[in-house]
């Protein structure tokens, strides 16, 4: 069942490259990635709340001596980030307004990172999950090397490079694992950690904090994301932004936080400062920013360092929070993306200071301006809006154990407000300037996926339960997990 | 060789080449079969809601009057809808447009059915589905404002007149001589009611003034229809000799109050209507106006509006024709009246061009300033027929007084909000 979500945009992607109605590959793309969204959806809807562990497994032995298998499974960490991976692949191919070039290779690279994605989120081997997290870069590379903006070289080979470097850390780290817990045994439920001495684990979980620190990114690790983000296409940062950071915030959970819990209690306090610093400077940064899509680049490497001081934490609400921030995170920076990808195409700048008056109802483009309001409002975390929810359980959960860095990003939250009024005001508000104000229509097709936007990001704002009540047994067991650990640790 | 003596070296004002067309007995506007098009066809357009404009301008003038609650002064009677039109139809004393004097017919349909569905009159007064006189009240409020400023002609200094004040109080009066309250009041502030009545002056002053220029309008859409105007420069002649042929006609105030004319400004005052209203009209509508609220935001704790009336210039040719927000504004409102008039070809134009319909008052609006700058054109050169020299005179001395005449005109477009550099180019829109 889980393998579906694989196969399901490979063979769309293969399909893709032989069909031969270019006119028809969009909408062919489109169809496929809804699939894949159905069936996402189904798994949910049959997915057994009362089991926090992997379902829907799937095991076929690959290439045993090397201790790789082809080992699914899904649980309530993976299962919402499946769902939001089909979404923004969909919100992405919408996303794309103009006729592009080479269509045919751009849709299914499109599939293949949502095959990736979608492989690394449910691999339940350690090797298998190095494969899936490798393999979709390459997809990525080409579409920001290919279709990028005026910088793209520079752009592809620095996020190739770092990204490439994250994989081979956190290889270095499984092989690590497997090897010297000595049993070779790559699957996620085999590993124990604990016959490890307490520097080899500090070192092997530090791997894995550079590795995912790198993907998600943490400061300062976070220097390839401002020039991806901006010379991407919008389609691809919607990809980048919305799931692919996502990888690094999983995997620090899964990986970092679920196989070593002695360790991560051991550096916590540091983790914890580290995310309050991206916060921080992800806030400041972006709003010293002119360029309306660097200031949201850097908006969500603020945002993703509230998801690290969460796990820090390592509570039962703060891990909940930290993967509800998660998808509300990529919720709000897909539709903000997308709203700028608008913007950039219709006004042909992303300039603060050349864009203005965007809200005028007959020249400029209101409901864009409208919608970004709503998204910067999302942003900021105004009640009514999942990232609200996200961000108050995060607080919440994450204040009784450091609380001094949680204060620290509850200010930031309010200097998340501040960059978004900088934005809106410069670009919504004011007069436009009808010199420059000849910008064509915005095309239904091209409202649409930021009307799905935000209706889930009011739904969910409004109805969190919907959100939390799949991914709350399995972060209860993890934490349940580490409190064992901790138990045994303060026995011995 | 003779030609040859007599040019001038060229203008090195910025408006070097604009000076030079208007010396060629061009226009501001760039003589190109398009532009030509949209003018004439927002001309057309403008004509429709003018013809409304200076019958209830008149009427408000004539028959309101000083009416303490005028809710109804923009409903127009069956006489004044039937009144014909000085300059139109057969029994025109100068016949500008061969159509007819009375209402135009597509102002009557429109009053009847409005743009949506026929409805009871104040239904469609209410939702706006009708001919916005606020417009018309602001140019006339525009001309009252800075008539009082501009030392323009002799129609504003004779409003201070005692003779002006004499026939005011015996029309007021009569207005008011089975009201006693309002007599009280009279007599109490009669400041204020004269004061009211220098405006009705110039609601009459600017209608009798738009009397002439609806038919102007209507017979160059004719003309265009049927493939008369060749370029630019022949729709501004044509403007220039309009302007000639009816200069002398007479610009007064009558009051009508029981069946008898009151006339508060005589045509035998010898007012007339090139030097009294249309001069005027150019340079307080066209020019300097006031900041309507809504079309941009001004300060003027922040000195964005000036100290001195003279230096107003917030007039269609510097106008930002772009609405913020939906509110009444009266440049809005002329966009609004002139969209349900617009000829077909001008329509199948917009639907082309950025937006299409959507944006299609801001087009016709920009077009409307096109035609505007056209218009002036054909001012500055009836004015330079009138004070200096033919364009084709042999003096050199005469043919610099009236390059001097021209880069002085050109002048009042330097200002960094005039749109004349915009309008050189097809693509503002």
């Amino acid at each position: 069942m889980a393998t579906a979500l694989i196969l399901l945009p490979t063979i769309g992607a293969i399909i893709i490259s032989l069909y031969p109605q270019e006119n028809q590959l969009k909408t062919l793309t489109a169809i496929i990635s809804a699939l894949s969204l159905i069936w996402s959806l189904y798994l949910l809807k049959i997915f057994n709340l009362s089991d926090p562990t992997f379902q829907f497994t799937e095991y076929l032995s690959w290439a045993e001596p090397l201790g790789l298998s082809y080992s699914l499974g899904i649980d309530g960490l993976s299962l919402p980030l499946l769902i939001l991976n089909s979404l923004l692949t969909i919100i992405a191919i919408y996303s794309i307004g103009e006729k592009i070039e080479r269509q045919r290779f751009y849709y299914a690279l499109i599939l293949l990172i949502n095959a990736g994605i979608a492989g690394a989120l449910m691999a339940s081997n350690l090797l298998l999950f190095v494969i899936f997290y490798e393999i979709e870069l390459i997809p990525f590379y080409l579409m920001i090397a290919i279709w990028g903006g005026e910088k793209r070289g520079y752009a592809s080979i620095k996020f190739l490079l770092y990204t490439a470097l994250s994989g081979i850390l956190v290889l270095a780290a499984f092989l690590g694992i497997a090897f010297l817990s000595g049993n070779g045994n790559f699957d996620y439920d085999a590993i124990n950690t604990s016959s490890l001495s307490a520097q080899t684990k500090l070192i092997l979980l530090t791997l894995l904090l550079v590795g995912f620190g790198i993907k998600v990114p943490l400061v300062p690790l976070h220097t390839w994301l401002p020039d991806t983000y901006v010379e991407a296409s919008p389609a691809v940062t919607i990809l980048l932004g919305g799931i692919l950071a996502k990888l690094g915030t999983y995997g620090l959970i899964r990986f970092g936080f679920g196989l070593f819990p002695d360790t991560w209690a051991l550096i916590s306090p540091g983790l914890a400062i580290i995310g309050t610093i991206s916060v921080l400077y992800g806030a400041l940064a972006a709003i010293a920013q002119k360029d309306i899509k660097r200031m949201v680049a850097y908006s969500s490497i603020g945002h993703m360092g509230y998801i690290l001081v969460a796990v820090a934490a390592g509570t039962e609400l703060s891990l909940l929070g930290a993967v509800a921030q998660m998808i509300s995170h990529g919720l709000i920076l897909a539709l903000l993306f997308h709203l700028v990808g608008i913007i950039e195409r219709k006004a042909g700048t992303r300039d603060l200071d050349v864009l203005n008056g965007l809200m005028n109802p007959v020249r400029g483009l209101p409901l864009t301006s409208a919608l970004l309001i709503g998204a910067g409002m999302a942003s900021a975390g105004i009640p009514g809006l999942v990232g609200f929810i996200a961000e108050f359980i995060v607080f919440q959960g994450s204040f009784e154990a450091f609380p001094i860095p949680t204060l620290l990003c509850i200010i930031s939250s309010g200097l998340t407000a501040v960059y978004f009024v900088i934005l809106l005001n410069r670009t919504c508000f004011g007069k436009l300037d009808n010199k420059l104000a000849y910008y064509p229509k915005v095309l239904l097709s091209e409202k649409l996926p930021a009307f799905a936007l935000v209706a889930i990001i009011f739904y969910l704002g409004i109805q969190p339960n919907l959100l939390t009540r799949w991914i709350e047994p399995t972060t209860n067991k993890m934490v349940a997990q580490i409190t064992q650990t901790y138990s045994e640790i303060a026995l011995k | 060789m003779t030609q040859l003596l007599t040019k001038l070296p060229p203008s090195t004002h910025e408006f070097a080449d604009i000076i030079h067309r208007l010396e060629a007995g061009g226009s501001m506007l760039p003589d190109t079969p398009e532009n030509l098009m949209q003018i004439i066809g927002i001309y057309k357009a403008y004509a429709v809601p003018m013809d409304f404009y200076w019958r209830d301008l008149l009427y408000i003038a004539e028959r309101v009057f000083l009416e303490p609650l005028p809710f109804f002064k923009y409903f127009l009677p069956q006489e004044y809808l039937d009144l014909q039109n000085h300059y139109a139809g057969d029994n025109a004393d100068l016949r500008i447009w061969r159509g007819t004097g009375s209402t135009h017919p597509e102002l009557l349909e429109f009053m009847k059915k409005g743009e949506t569905f026929s409805a009871p009159k104040l239904f469609h007064h209410l939702f706006h589905d009708r001919i916005n006189m606020e417009f018309a009240e602001a140019c006339m409020s525009a001309m009252y404002w800075h008539g009082r400023d501009m030392g323009m002609g002799k129609f504003d200094a004779y409003l201070d007149s005692d003779e002006y004040k004499t026939n005011a109080d015996r029309a007021i009066r009569a207005y008011f001589k089975e009201n006693p309250v309002m007599l009280g009041l009279y007599k109490a502030f009669p400041e204020m009611f004269l004061e009211q009545v220098r405006q009705l002056s110039y609601y009459s002053n600017l209608g009798l003034f738009w009397e002439v220029m609806a038919p102007v309008f209507f017979e160059m859409s004719d003309i265009y229809d049927e493939g008369g105007f060749k370029g630019v420069p022949d729709a501004m002649n044509f403007l220039v000799n309009g302007i000639f042929a009816i200069a002398g006609r007479p610009i007064y105030h009558h009051v009508y109050i029981d069946g008898e004319c009151y006339e508060i400004i005589p045509k035998s005052k010898g007012f007339t209507w090139l030097y009294e209203a249309a001069l005027p009209y150019v340079e307080a509508v066209f020019y300097r106006t006031s900041p309507f609220r809504g079309t941009k935001s001004y300060n003027a704790q922040a000195k964005q509006v000036p100290e001195e009336q003279k230096d107003f210039h917030f007039g269609i040719l510097y106008a930002d024709v772009f609405p913020v927000g939906t509110a009444g504004i009266p440049p809005t409102l002329l966009m609004d009246d002139m969209l349900h008039f617009l000829p077909p070809y001008l329509i199948e134009y917009y639907q082309k061009h950025c937006r299409g319909e959507d944006d299609i008052l801001i087009q016709l609006g920009i077009t409307f300033q096109r035609s505007m700058y056209n218009v002036t054109s054909a001012v500055i050169q009836a004015l330079r027929t009138a004070l200096l020299y033919p364009l084709d005179d042999q003096n050199p001395k005469h043919l610099l007084k009236n390059r001097q005449f021209f880069e002085q005109q050109m002048d009042r477009f330097k200002r960094p909000e005039a749109r004349l550099r915009d309008i050189q180019k097809p693509e503002y829109r």
